[in-house]
């Protein structure tokens, strides 16, 4: 399976293609050159062109993308998409503009519909990468803290995973995909922590 | 480190402040005094560098008593010291403050090392021309301005220092995978000029012939690696040339100058000011407003803000990227017409 990811930096990239081939229980393979989009808006910016491109211009199986939710409303898996999309929730506005934009798209021959997964990491990646690590890294727990979504709780989570708030490419990179491996052993944890936002992204892929 | 730098009557900085931490990302429209600025720091310590004439603000009333002054107030290790230049149509001169009363050799003593700190600001503004211009060997050669001397100091690093040369090499080949390894050449009697090796058939590469991006890059990421870099460090547009891609390396070149023991480094922290038109690389500062200042002109005058000293700034920042919110405008620091 040739799967895209559509991420904001190769750690990023990295580490959820880890998460993805866990959950598939199979190595995918990469499609060059990586994908990216330098923040939300541009996610929500680029997507449509990302679908085309590759639903025209590659034989590209699947795509999945996740997103730092930051401030914005957390995604529930009861949320349909034009409700969640209308509630400011990130994963159900990239979850409609995927529909609207496969919708749109006329057939190539012998290609199958791209696969899509989306996932919304509360509030960032790097929460997912500590659970398991830090017992306050539990989806529930990080949207009643005082501080959720503000740039205080980003930062901390940064300095737990990376002890820096600065942390270099190398080291992100590196942290991330030790950590992306080590979730990949205790999956149903990282599903039963996140539910929403990594459970969302779990089940589009197991629906592949 | 230099903890503010307060202007009155120098060009368009006719009376604001500039706050500064360990890394100040300065944005503003072409000629908002970004770089005059920086070069105040350098004649802060030199005043021979500027005469009133060309200091001056543009219209100033002139009379004997008008000067134009620039004042450094310095945080740790010089904390309450105060460096003062003034210009004015008769006189320059700069002197030093001090928090307490002091003895007078103590005072001297502080005084020089504030000289000492100064004259060894450097203000980097890189060309690929220089950069890859082959160098006359000389011992303790320092990187030039605009890049000049880049192949000897490579070469003097990979003499004294080989395990932080190799670490350079791996750093370089992970920012640009094409190349594997720094060469060296003496083209002609005395003159050391470097080349890159190709990763793949291993083609040697002159510098004359790499692109302006990985010339600038590669200064940068020297700078970054060499044992004893200036205390403080200036940047005209270290972006400048670079994929936007291959931005997050240049933060991390440049975090790795100003917060060393992030790195591994034992060496102390180099102040950096640096200088951006590129929104792609203001974007990679949104969790860290206090790095980032705007310069906003209103007509013939400019005002400093740092961007975490807006109340406001996470409710007008929202979801938006810091990049885009500052080319729109809601932050100031664009030009007033086009």
């Amino acid at each position: 399976m040739k799967l895209v990811v559509l991420s904001e930096s190769p750690e990023d990239e990295a580490a959820i293609r880890i998460l993805v081939d866990g959950i598939l229980g199979f190595q995918t393979e990469h499609v060059t050159p990586p994908f990216r989009a330098s923040g939300w808006s541009q996610h929500l910016n680029v997507l449509p062109s990302v679908l085309k491109k590759l639903h025209y211009h590659t034989d590209a199986d699947a795509l999945a993308v996740v997103v730092d939710s930051d401030a914005s409303a957390a995604h529930r898996l009861t949320h349909v998409p034009h409700d969640g999309a209308s509630q400011g929730c990130r994963l159900c506005r990239l979850r409609l503009l995927s529909d609207q934009v496969q919708n749109s798209l006329t057939e190539v021959p012998n290609r199958t519909q791209l696969r899509t997964g989306f996932g919304l990491a509360i509030p960032a990646l790097e929460a997912w990468l500590l659970c398991g690590h830090d017992p306050r890294a539990i989806e529930a727990t990080l949207l009643q803290r005082p501080d959720a979504g503000t740039r205080t709780l980003r930062l901390q989570l940064k300095q737990d995973l990376y002890r820096t708030d600065r942390p270099s490419s190398e080291v992100r990179m590196k942290r991330a995909t030790e950590e992306a491996r080590r979730l990949v052993q205790i999956l149903d944890e990282l599903e039963r922590c996140f539910p929403d936002g990594f459970g969302a992204l779990a089940r589009d892929i197991r629906s592949w | 480190m230099i903890e503010s730098v307060q202007f009155n009557n120098l060009k368009a900085l006719r009376d604001t402040t500039l706050q500064l931490g360990r890394f100040t990302l300065i944005v503003g429209p072409n000629g908002s005094g970004k770089s005059t600025a920086l070069w105040a720091l350098r004649a802060a310590g030199d005043p021979s560098l500027l005469d009133f004439n060309r200091a001056a603000t543009a219209g100033l009333v002139v009379d004997n008593s008008t000067t134009v002054e620039v004042a450094l107030r310095w945080g740790s290790p010089h904390d309450g010291a105060t460096t003062f230049a003034r210009w004015s149509t008769s006189a320059q001169n700069h002197w030093h403050t001090f928090k307490q009363e002091l003895s007078g050799d103590l005072v001297k003593s502080l005084s020089d090392e504030l000289d000492n700190t100064l004259s060894a600001i450097r203000i980097y503004s890189f060309d690929a021309p220089s950069i890859a211009a082959p160098t006359s060997l000389e011992p303790q050669v320092t990187l030039g301005s605009n890049g000049r001397n880049l192949a000897v100091v490579l070469d003097q690093l990979r003499d004294s220092d080989p395990e932080r040369f190799e670490a350079l090499n791996e750093e370089l080949g992970r920012w640009l995978p094409e190349f594997e390894r720094i060469l060296f050449d003496t083209p002609f009697g005395g003159q050391k000029s470097f080349l890159l090796r190709t990763r793949r058939g291993r083609h040697k590469i002159q510098a004359s012939e790499l692109s302006q991006g990985t010339l600038i890059a590669l200064a940068i990421l020297t700078l970054a690696y060499i044992p004893h870099p200036p205390p403080i460090v200036c940047f005209e547009e270290p972006d400048r040339g670079i994929h936007p891609r291959l931005l997050r390396d240049i933060r991390d070149a440049i975090y790795r100058l100003s917060y060393p023991e992030n790195h591994g480094e034992k060496r102390d922290p180099v102040q950096v000011i640096a200088t951006t038109h590129s929104p792609y690389f203001l974007d990679l500062y949104k969790d860290h407003p206090e790095e980032v200042v705007i310069a906003d002109k209103v007509g013939q005058e400019v005002r400093f803000e740092r961007l975490s000293d807006r109340a406001d700034i996470d409710e007008i920042l929202g979801d938006t990227q810091l990049g885009d919110a500052w080319y729109s405008g809601v932050l100031g620091g664009v030009p007033s017409h086009p």
